[in-house]
């Protein structure tokens, strides 16, 4: 088309923007469309209209949760600090798992391609694509309720992302080091301490690290379901209708993930 | 004596493309500065990596020091592999460790799993390291990542590296083809007098003709995986670049 170099007229040029616009509008109106129909489908048909009642009664009903309960205040400070350890302990935990499946699931180390690979790739994405409420519920069940189980969840569920993120970095390494090494004799092991490692570990650890500030996010949900720390406090509070006791244990959380998110922030700063 | 005899070597990346080597054959002897010139593309980084198996070649023959190169199994050219030094055009150091560490790491075909691990090496290594790197006059930088060094000094490091093995044989790869013409005869120079001094025979690839004639006693050129020339440096001629060059230097 280029190479015969008709010049465009300027009627050609005109037809060809509009066509363009027609084109876009058509899209736009779908999507608009669309979104009309799951609205209507999920929010206006599926919504117990009469429950809500007036603008008042859900004012009335926000108003419950204005408040802080101080005498929970002291009965929190356990549930925070196990909460916290979940989360830490529990992405520790995750880095372990995670290393046999970052070897096997990054494509220029992984030991025996066609079993290794697929292998960590599968279970990458199982352990992403199950929520961490799922995962808590599975080791709940397995090895009883408390901290133990929600530091299992946390662990089943972060290593996936870790796991997927540092054996990208594996696989965009730089190879002139790895070269170097084979060169003068250098084994697999000599390879992957001397010319990947030092490539890639300041990327994992930022990786684990920002993991982590969202572990302590999913962590302070686990009690929900029995697996420790502030959710179940929370979920104590809400069943015994006692709001501001709610309202308290949120802010909690919020003061939690706070120091989870200044922490993450300066220390992958430093490591850059 | 030869030291290191190739014949009828040939090479390809993939089974079904196009072959880059097409029956090399030439001998090193030992005190021989070797060169491998010809056109980019021609197979002279191939040629150089199928000595030390960093390419597997299809078919041929390497013999280095009376080893059969190609019937080594993994565990033996390892061990053959240690006594070879590299020296690459991009230095292929590992940035992010020190100098020394960069140097010691030289050593990793003779230091076992564990010992590598921790980075432990002996006095004697550390030693040697130490009388490299004053060698190639980097003494001041011992402590330097190497990433902040420059290209030159970064070569100066590689060149340390290579020497830690001890090698029988040194292999570069366009060792001066990202430095500047004057840093170039330099490392050059370092090159040559470490390679007398130790008595390591070396075989270098170089696109720079003129480096070529003033360092190399003896000469190959490569066109598209052919030889086109092969013979002591002083009769290579205008006729024979043009030969290699296919017209391109005139
Ligand atoms: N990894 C590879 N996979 C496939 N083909 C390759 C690979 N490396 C090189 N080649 C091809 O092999 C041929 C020879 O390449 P080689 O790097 O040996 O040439 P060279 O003489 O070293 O050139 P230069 O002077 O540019 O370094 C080229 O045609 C190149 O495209
Ligand atoms: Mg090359």
């Amino acid at each position: 088309m280029q190479d015969q170099a008709t010049p465009l007229t300027l009627d050609d040029v005109v037809r060809l923007r509009r066509r363009k616009k027609g084109v876009q509008f058509g899209i736009f109106a779908v999507l608009i469309g669309l979104v009309l129909w799951s609205v209507q489908a999920t929010v206006i048909d599926d919504t117990d209209w009469q429950r809500i009642g007036t603008l008042a009664d859900i004012g009335e009903s926000v108003a419950h949760f204005i408040g802080v309960d101080f005498a929970l205040i002291p009965s929190l400070l356990g549930p925070t600090i196990e909460t916290f350890m979940i989360a830490c302990i529990g992405t520790l935990l995750g880095l372990v798992f995670c290393v046999p499946m970052i070897w096997f699931g990054a494509l220029n180390v992984t030991p025996f391609k066609p079993v290794t690979y697929p292998i960590a790739r599968v279970a990458m994405t199982l352990s992403r694509s199950i929520h961490e409420i799922v995962w808590a519920l599975i080791f709940v069940s397995a090895v009883g309720l408390g901290a133990f189980a929600g530091i299992l969840a946390i662990a089943a569920r972060s290593l996936g992302f870790i796991a997927k993120m540092s054996a990208e970095a594996i696989e965009n390494i730089d190879h002139k080091p790895v070269e170097a090494i084979r060169a003068m004799g250098g084994s697999n092991l000599q390879v992957m301490i001397y010319a990947i490692l030092p490539q890639v570990l300041p990327v994992i650890l930022g990786i684990v690290i920002f993991e982590w500030e969202i572990n302590i996010r999913r962590s302070s949900v686990l009690g929900l379901v029995g697996a420790g720390g502030l959710g179940l406090v929370f979920f104590r509070q809400m069943n015994t209708f006692n709001y501001p006791g709610v309202t308290t244990v949120i802010i909690a959380i919020l003061m939690l993930i706070l120091i989870g998110e200044v922490v993450s922030h300066y220390s992958r700063k430093a490591l850059i | 004596m030869a030291i290191l005899e190739v014949e009828n070597l040939r090479a390809k990346y993939s089974a079904r493309g196009p072959e880059i080597l097409k029956g090399i054959s030439f001998e090193v002897e030992d005190n021989d500065f070797f060169a491998i010139i010809g056109p980019s593309g021609a197979g002279k980084s191939t040629l150089i990596r199928c000595i030390n198996r960093l390419i597997e070649p299809t078919s041929g023959d390497i013999r280095l020091d009376g080893t059969d190169m190609l019937s080594l199994d993994t565990r033996a050219l390892r061990r053959k592999r240690r006594h070879i030094g590299m020296i690459f055009q991009e230095f292929n150091l590992i940035n992010r460790m020190s100098v020394m560490d960069n140097v010691l790491s030289g050593r990793l075909g003779y230091v076992g799993a564990i010992r590598s691990i921790f980075r432990v090496f002996t006095n004697r290594d550390i030693q040697r390291a130490l009388e490299l790197l004053e060698r190639v006059g980097l003494q001041d930088h011992i402590d330097k990542r190497a990433d902040q060094l420059s290209g030159g000094q970064r070569q100066r490091v590689g060149i340390a590296r290579a020497l830690m093995q001890e090698p029988n044989l040194l292999l570069l790869d366009e060792p001066t083809s990202a430095l500047d013409p004057k840093i170039s005869r330099e490392v050059m120079e370092l090159i040559r007098t470490m390679a007398n001094e130790l008595k390591v025979p070396v075989l270098c690839n170089i696109h720079d003709v003129q480096l070529a004639k003033e360092f190399c006693n003896k000469i190959i050129g490569l066109q598209d995986g052919y030889k086109m020339f092969d013979g002591p440096t002083e009769t290579l001629d205008q006729s024979s670049l043009e030969e290699i060059y296919a017209m391109e230097v005139l």
